[in-house]
């Protein structure tokens, strides 16, 4: 008898009805923007930006970050090569899903700062293989553009990740965004997303995206290489951050379109 | 420029850099471009620009920037020599080394932060507006006509001595400039490829029989008295960018006064370039809107002067307030392709029915453009065109960045339209472009 009961019991158990189910996928999202990334940060970015031919560009930036309550800005200074120093980019990005942010780009050779719109955000960010979108986002995911859902583990290198799939929410947001799914790989012990593989609008693999080199800085777990692989166009790109500081005091003028012209 | 002025500015510069700054940084552009005219296959130009650049940070916060050009074009009827140079200020004036070649010191000025204000002083560019190809509020600085518009704004913008102070209260951000000095646009000589000709901005000449007295540029010269003044307030307001600007400046082209009188020699037309005071009022907005970004400058300008079809009419020239504005519109279209359209139309407030040019004048542009290769490739069309005059140009290019350092590109110039228009008077200067920048 105590057999039988053991054996139904082992058998109720290993059902997948009982196994220990994964964490639903908004609440991994929800993890992931919770995840401390300090008020500011000042940073130093070089991208390597590589063609399938293996021919080489490299810009060096410097790059800030602040939180002011419900909004973020962004500003990055272009710092090398000497074509393109002096450009920057400046964004005022709002957790209201109904409002709009707002972006300027500076070009030197027009003098001017120019506004460009929000909705560019699936276009590539000067010549990388980052959108707008996802410079924009850093280490967050974006909540109201996709619906997800868990859809296994894995393991990248050698950490254990939940696998979440995303599905933009309408066609018109794939669109906008230039996805029709990502999966994106999420470290559970630190809620960072470790690799995310883009789907193109006609579902064929476009992108995959690798952290790595990620390790705290001041306590703050930080990503020091990304890696991106175009599949479509054989281009690569890699953000390689240095002097990362998060307890720097960051002045508001930073953020301002005056500073943008000015340059640092 | 005096050569006395010009080695005190070097050695000034020289001697304060090696003794105070803790920081350089140095680039050097050169760039070279061939204008091939369709017509006939002739070289219509040959240029090449040198232009080394020298920031120097100092420890205290300053900043020193300085830029020298050397340009040369090899063609004689579009080299430096060709332009009128009366219009610079002895101390703006670019060197003539010959006909070929100007030295100039382009840009020398030092920027520095004291309570919160933040001053530029010396020699630069003031960029104002937010239209591309023609220029509303952007008056502040002249420019040379040496290549009509053909040329990037920043190179055929003429910096000039000002002080510039920026300061912000609360959410609006002030920029107070002075100019005392006093060059205004450079034209071409009229023999020279793009010497003017259309009615809309030189007389017509004299007939037969009647001789032409062109009198010598008066070009101001009062240090403080016949300085420029202007003030910009800058705001950011729900999405909207905003500015309020107001120039107190010289007009940067002459009035071409025009006088009709029997004198021994027989009849004569006289005709004085003035430069006339005016105010300028403006503003401009810009926003962005789902895939649109809609931007726009107006401009008030209290006394402007339009050439009259004789100069018997009030000696050639009826003065007016003008109302000056443009709006335009960029899209981000589909496939990543950018679609910018803008409408520029300029009122003549005073009426009159006698003008070589309409009271009310619009001129359209489109520029759709596209990156490829992760932005290594670019193909741009530019279209501006007179609805009045039926004329305008047209402006195919492909650039494509070989490295970080070099970039080459391909192009044309291409003008349509009837000889008196704007646009129209260049119709024989249609050119094909090659050309490369090199900044290391």
């Amino acid at each position: 008898m105590n057999m039988f009961i053991y054996i139904i019991l082992l058998s109720v158990f290993s059902t997948p009805l009982f196994s220990a189910e994964l964490m639903n996928a908004e609440e991994i999202a929800r993890h992931i923007n919770s995840r401390d990334e300090g008020i500011a940060v000042s940073r130093f970015l070089t991208m390597e930006l590589t063609d399938k031919r293996g021919k080489q560009r490299i810009r060096k930036t410097h790059a800030f970050r602040k939180y002011y309550d419900d909004e973020k800005r962004t500003a990055i200074f272009y710092l090398e090569p000497k074509s393109i120093k002096d450009t920057a980019f400046l964004t005022y990005d709002y957790q209201a899903a109904n409002k709009d942010d707002d972006q300027w780009l500076y070009l030197p050779a027009l003098r001017k700062v120019r506004r460009i719109s929000a909705s560019d955000r699936g276009d590539y960010f000067l010549g990388t293989d980052f959108t707008y979108e996802d410079i924009k986002l850093e280490t967050r995911v974006s909540i109201e553009d996709y619906n997800r859902q868990t859809i296994g583990e894995d393991e990248i290198d050698g950490f254990h990740c939940l696998l979440i799939e995303s599905i933009p929410v309408t066609d018109e947001i794939a669109a906008e965004l230039g996805y029709s799914r990502v999966q994106q790989c999420v470290d559970d012990q630190i809620w960072m997303v470790r690799q995310s593989k883009m789907w193109d609008l006609n579902g064929n693999p476009l992108k995959t995206i690798h952290s790595s080199d990620i390790r705290q800085v001041q306590g703050i777990w930080t990503q020091h290489i990304l890696d991106v692989v175009n599949h479509k166009t054989g281009h690569q790109t890699k953000f390689m951050f240095s002097d990362v500081q998060y307890d720097k005091e960051i002045n508001d003028n930073l953020f301002t379109k005056n500073t943008l012209k000015r340059g640092l | 420029m005096n050569k006395k002025l010009f080695c005190a500015l070097v050695l000034f510069y020289l001697i304060t850099n090696v003794c105070l700054a803790i920081e350089l940084e140095h680039s050097t552009k050169v760039k070279a471009q061939w204008g091939i005219n369709t017509r006939d296959g002739s070289s219509q130009s040959l240029n090449l620009i040198l232009q080394p650049e020298l920031v120097f940070n100092f420890d205290n916060g300053i900043r020193l920037t300085s830029i020298a050009r050397a340009h040369s074009d090899l063609i004689s009827n579009i080299a430096p020599g060709s332009l009128n140079r009366q219009a610079y200020n002895p101390v703006n004036k670019p060197l003539l080394a010959s006909h070929e070649l100007e030295l100039e010191l382009r840009e020398f000025y030092l920027e520095a932060e004291w309570k919160q204000t933040y001053f530029t002083l010396g020699k630069q560019q003031t960029v104002w507006g937010k239209a591309d190809g023609l220029k509303v509020l952007d008056v502040v600085n002249p420019q040379t006509f040496r290549e009509f518009i053909l040329a990037d704004f920043d190179d055929s913008r003429i910096p000039q001595w000002t002080l510039k102070l920026e300061h912000t209260i609360g959410p609006v951000d002030l920029e107070f400039i002075w100019l005392p000095d006093q060059t205004y646009h450079a034209l071409p000589e009229q023999d020279s490829t793009y010497g003017f000709t259309s009615l809309r901005l030189v007389p017509s000449q004299p007939p037969a029989g009647v001789n032409l007295d062109l009198r010598k540029l008066e070009r101001p010269n009062r240090f403080i008295q016949d300085s420029d003044v202007g003030l910009r307030l800058t705001s950011f307001w729900e999405g909207w960018d905003l500015t309020l600007n107001y120039l107190y400046q010289y007009d940067n082209l002459p009035v071409l006064f025009q006088q009709f009188a029997q004198t021994v020699n027989g009849p004569t037309v006289t005709v004085t370039p003035q430069y006339k005071r005016t105010h300028v009022f403006g503003t401009t907005f810009s926003n962005a809107f789902d895939d649109w970004v809609i931007r726009g400058e107006i401009a008030w300008f209290s006394n402007r002067h339009f050439l009259t079809r004789s100069p018997l009419i009030n000696n050639g020239v009826i003065a007016s307030p003008e109302l000056f504005y443009v709006i335009g519109l960029d899209w981000s279209a589909p496939y990543d392709i950018v679609v910018s359209t803008q409408l520029f139309q300029s009122w003549i407030i005073k009426p009159s029915n006698n003008l070589t040019r309409d009271k009310h004048d619009t001129t359209l542009s489109m520029m759709l453009g596209r990156q490829f290769l992760n932005d290594t490739l670019e193909i741009q069309l530019l279209v501006l065109g007179n609805v009045n005059d039926g004329d305008g140009m047209i402006r195919p290019k492909i650039n494509y960045q070989l490295n970080d350092d070099v970039k080459v590109w391909l192009g044309a110039d291409l003008f349509y339209g009837d000889s008196n228009g704007l646009f129209g008077q260049f119709n024989h200067n249609d050119r094909v472009l090659v050309g490369t920048e090199w900044i290391f």
